[in-house]
């Protein structure tokens, strides 16, 4: 199960580019103000871009499925949802973590902070519309329509950080012009996000596969013959009956 | 026929009649205004007796607690259950030839006049307990209708994808509250840059902009939503 899920080549890609990102992060050189405290970076900020990417991949999928009406789409977008909350939790996690040091608190009402915590509940809302609908159609359809309409949180998640100053630092890769960072950081940086973007591949992959599993169980045929759960269970007989 | 088909209302008569449906049906239930609203006043009194009554942090934060509690209330309000469309009642509505947009933005009118009422119950409420500095009350006429049609719209969306569902209130207002993050902070910003003697135009204009948008995604979602329900 776990090979049909996981495959091979993907895998190994993913383990190899992991461990290169990682030993790149512990390579590169430290911060001159924070130390090794900035090498967090390497997974905080992947973490957030590929939030990003999943969001938009959901988006995508949720519109080529009202458009197509193929569940293939659906359990993609799906896929990518639950892939991307994990993210968004791992970039919020990570931020308080170094957050603590450097800002001196573990939360802060920072805008960027607040705009990405409110699109983890927006598409945590998104994955429990899909858990509540029991029918394979209008769950599809139902988050759909949701799936396109929360997207709009990540634009102003990324923009927050442009449109009110505080204190977290405005773009530095994804902005016009030269990105404001060392280049040797920026390379190692890179680096961790093509090794996150594979380590997304999979799990989206396996994610997907496993949906595929569950709606194949969903609509099987109960075999004839076979006993149903509690069949066992025999009504009472009374003594003089 | 002709003269039958000719003589159908048009839609902005449809959405008035079933909006006043809507209103009709609340009017009989009373669950918006009689038993939400006084929920919303006791969250308002509660809350100082657990952060304490220092009096001027209350008038400080009054106006910050009354905008949370419209925005969680007035969830309850829009996914109230006599809001709710039993399939009998959709199926007379598709035969009559009522478009999807049509019945959403009935639902979505009745929503903005009961939130618009919830707010005007509440802000007497939230300005006798919290003594709130109320120099900027000349931009409230413009703000509360904002923030209403902002979260009737949000509410009939959210109420539209959880139609049928177990915990339809519960999931709704998942779904709703942070979308709708934006109105308490164009709300309190407003009030804010009022008391402080600046211009709110631009925090009125993220209001009316999240009106629109979700407007907009509620008119092209329509059809989408009639078919799941």
């Amino acid at each position: 199960m776990s090979r049909i899920l996981f495959g091979r080549r993907l895998t190994i890609a993913v383990a190899v580019a992991l461990s290169a990102g990682l030993v790149a992060a512990m390579l590169a050189p430290p911060d001159r103000v924070q130390g090794n405290l900035q090498r967090l970076m390497y997974i905080h900020v992947p973490a957030a871009w590929l939030a990003y990417l999943s969001f938009a991949v959901t988006l995508g999928s949720s519109v080529a499925w009202l458009w197509r009406r193929q569940m293939r789409y659906d359990r993609v977008a799906a896929a990518s949802a639950e892939v991307g909350v994990f993210f968004t939790g791992l970039a919020i996690a990570l931020g308080s973590i170094w957050g603590k040091p450097t800002w001196g608190v573990w939360w802060t009402w920072d805008p960027r902070v607040v705009t990405t915590a409110v699109m983890f509940f927006v598409y945590l809302g998104y994955l429990a519309l899909r858990r509540a609908t029991l029918d394979p159609t209008a769950r599809a359809r139902r988050s759909a329509v949701f799936g396109v309409v929360a997207f709009v949180q990540v634009p102003i998640v990324h923009m927050s950080v442009v449109w009110w100053r505080a204190l977290h630092q405005p773009p530095t890769v994804l902005k016009p012009g030269d990105p404001s960072i060392d280049h040797v950081m920026l390379a190692t940086l890179l680096l961790n996000v093509l090794a996150f973007t594979l380590l997304y591949l999979l799990l989206l992959r396996a994610r997907t596969r496993l949906a595929a599993v569950e709606e194949e169980l969903e609509t099987a045929p109960l075999g004839e013959g076979q006993e149903l759960a509690g069949s066992a269970v025999l009504a009472p007989r009374l003594e003089r009956s | 026929m002709t003269h039958a088909l000719s003589a159908a209302p048009g839609p902005v008569r449809q959405c008035v009649e079933l909006a006043r449906k809507d209103l009709r049906l609340e009017l009989r239930a009373g669950e918006a205004l009689l038993v939400t609203a006084p929920f919303g006043a006791v969250a308002l009194l509660l809350v100082p007796l657990a952060v304490g009554s220092d009096t001027p942090l209350l008038r400080q934060v009054g106006p910050g607690l009354y905008w949370v509690v419209v925005l969680l209330f007035g969830v309850l309000v829009a996914l109230r259950q006599s809001a709710v469309d039993d399939p009998a009642q959709l199926a007379v509505l598709r035969l009559c030839g009522v478009h999807p947009a049509v019945r959403l933005a009935g639902r979505a009118a009745a929503n903005t006049v009961l939130l618009l009422a919830f707010e005007l119950l509440l802000a007497p409420v939230a300005v006798v307990l919290y003594d709130p500095d109320l120099s900027g009350w000349p931009w409230l006429p413009l703000l509360l209708p904002l923030v209403a049609v902002g979260l009737a719209v949000l509410g009939t969306l959210a109420g539209a994808l959880a139609h049928g569902l177990a915990g339809r209130t519960t999931l709704g207002s998942l779904l709703v509250v942070p979308v709708a993050a934006p109105l308490v902070v164009g709300a309190t910003q407003t009030m804010d840059a009022a008391r402080y003697g600046r211009q709110p135009w631009a925090w009125l204009l993220l209001v009316l902009t999240v009106d629109l948008l979700v407007t907009v995604a509620l008119g092209l979602a329509a059809r989408q939503l009639e078919e799941s329900a």
